[in-house]
């Protein structure tokens, strides 16, 4: 039946477009090809299968999710993992992390125009921190000594300093709530705390995925306001190895991406984490945003 | 670091703008005309923390925030031809632009209108700008940085972490 209706779609083929027939026919023969290899496929992944290790996404999960009014699956599993990794970075003393970023921003008429950029960052518990970012927008750099949180834009040679509370994570607390200023990759000094997983409403486990040639296991959540993608690396040391983040608050949904590179056994000095201003540099203010954050 | 040069299409985007600029002064309110590359906002970067949540909040009142596409364009430094409105010449990459960086987790919360450039014979106290002329010094008074441009005095200062600057008295 099946070469039937192949010749049936040459022949219609051929009436069309009589130039065409020769090649046509040949295509009919090669499309046998990619029903076979599908099927050893299917053969391959149904052996895999019932083995039970490599196959994470159950089916009836997977399949309940397409619908809009299904339930959202909040898997255990993959709220255990993102534990498992904040307990793990908790673990680390001192980091090095390299993230190349990407960042959608949306225009008035509702189009994402994506912005490029490196963040460069040795932290240490509890509260030194060295942050180096450059994007298409800005060049900055953010030292915490323990005492003193500082913000240095370059290019025009500003900086700005307000005094440092105790730990990194208390100082996004601070930077975000009182000055609008967000640390770059601010998420590690949460989960670095073991961040309540409360707010997330929807958790699944992806499945295996490369990032930078290491496996990981890919991970989706959903809280309010955002849906978000992590790729934790597998095997002994679980780190954030990307992060992709969607904002549904608007309708052009934008997207921030993070992929990180780590280095846990970064050298530097205590120098490191403190601004010694240029000469010619300028000191400003850091404004504080007003109370009700209203225009 | 070296800025992405956007030439001749960064000429005509910002041909656009000065158009649109024209009279655009410190005073205007809503959304900048002309340019159409405003930003409403765009993707928060973090998913941790109450002030993110917030900072989200605000997002959709920061239409005024210029992100315009073409604010690296060097290029137009040297293309006087509009120095007489106080629109192109203000972008200076280098010394006194910063960028507006990103976007969406510093609203420029003032009351008074925020525009893409400087317009000091126009400028309001309070305004906010995200550029100042190319001409004005930089004073120290009373360990305070300020831009004094002509008989115009701004105070920058960081927002979030963007450089922006606000229109002020001068400075006793």
């Amino acid at each position: 039946m099946y070469p039937n209706l192949l010749r049936k779609t040459a022949w219609a083929t051929a009436f069309v477009l009589p130039l065409a027939f020769v090649s046509c026919n040949r295509r009919s023969v090669e499309s046998k090809q990619p029903v076979a290899e599908r099927k050893n496929i299917d053969e391959a992944h149904s052996a895999v299968g019932t083995t039970g290790a490599a196959i994470p996404a159950q089916p009836g999960k997977s399949s309940a999710a397409h619908g809009s009014d299904a339930a959202m699956e909040r898997d255990p599993d993959a709220i255990k993992a993102l534990e498992n990794m904040s307990d793990y970075l908790r673990s680390l003393k001192a980091i090095q992390v390299h993230v190349t970023t990407s960042r959608d921003e949306v225009l008035e008429d509702g189009q994402n125009v994506t912005f490029s950029g490196t963040v460069d960052m040795i932290a240490e518990r509890p509260n030194h921190l060295r942050a180096e970012v450059i994007n298409e927008k800005q060049h900055r750099m953010y030292f915490d000594d323990g005492k003193t949180f500082s913000i240095w834009a370059r290019r025009v040679n500003y900086y700005a300093t307000i005094p440092a509370p105790p730990t990194l994570r208390e100082l996004a607390d601070k930077l975000t709530g009182q000055y609008n200023l967000e640390l770059p990759v601010a998420d590690l000094f949460y989960w670095g705390e073991r961040r309540s997983t409360a707010d997330i409403v929807g958790a699944i486990d992806v499945g295996a995925s490369q990032v930078d040639g290491t496996t990981c296991e890919h991970y989706a959540f959903r809280q309010d306001g955002a849906e978000w993608q992590l790729w934790i690396q597998q095997g002994n040391y679980p780190l954030p190895r990307k992060l992709v983040i969607t904002t549904t608050t608007d309708p052009a949904r934008p997207r921030s991406t993070s992929v990180m590179t780590w280095n846990l056994a970064p050298s530097y000095d205590a120098a490191a984490f403190t601004f010694d201003p240029p000469k010619d540099a300028k000191k400003i203010i850091l404004a504080e945003t007003p109370s009700g954050d209203s225009q | 670091m070296s800025r992405p040069m956007l030439g001749k299409a960064g000429i005509v985007v910002i041909a656009v703008l000065v158009a649109g600029g024209v009279g655009l002064s410190g005073q205007r309110g809503g959304g900048r005309g002309g340019g159409g590359h405003a930003s409403r906002g765009g993707a928060r970067t973090s998913v941790s923390g109450g002030g993110n949540r917030s900072a989200n909040v605000s997002r959709d009142t920061n239409v005024n925030r210029n992100t315009n596409v073409n604010r690296d364009v060097n290029v137009n430094r040297d293309v006087n031809v509009n120095r007489d409105v106080n629109v192109d010449r203000d972008i200076d990459v280098d010394r006194r632009y910063d960028g507006v960086g990103g976007c969406c987790y510093h609203p420029v919360a003032r009351a008074a209108a925020v525009t893409g450039a400087a317009v000091a014979t126009a400028a309001a106290v309070g305004s906010v700008v995200y550029s100042i002329p190319e001409s004005c010094s930089a004073v120290t008074v009373n360990g305070l940085t300020y831009q004094q441009c002509g008989s115009a005095w701004y105070q920058p200062e960081f927002s979030g972490s963007s450089v922006t600057y606000v229109v002020v008295n001068a400075p006793q």
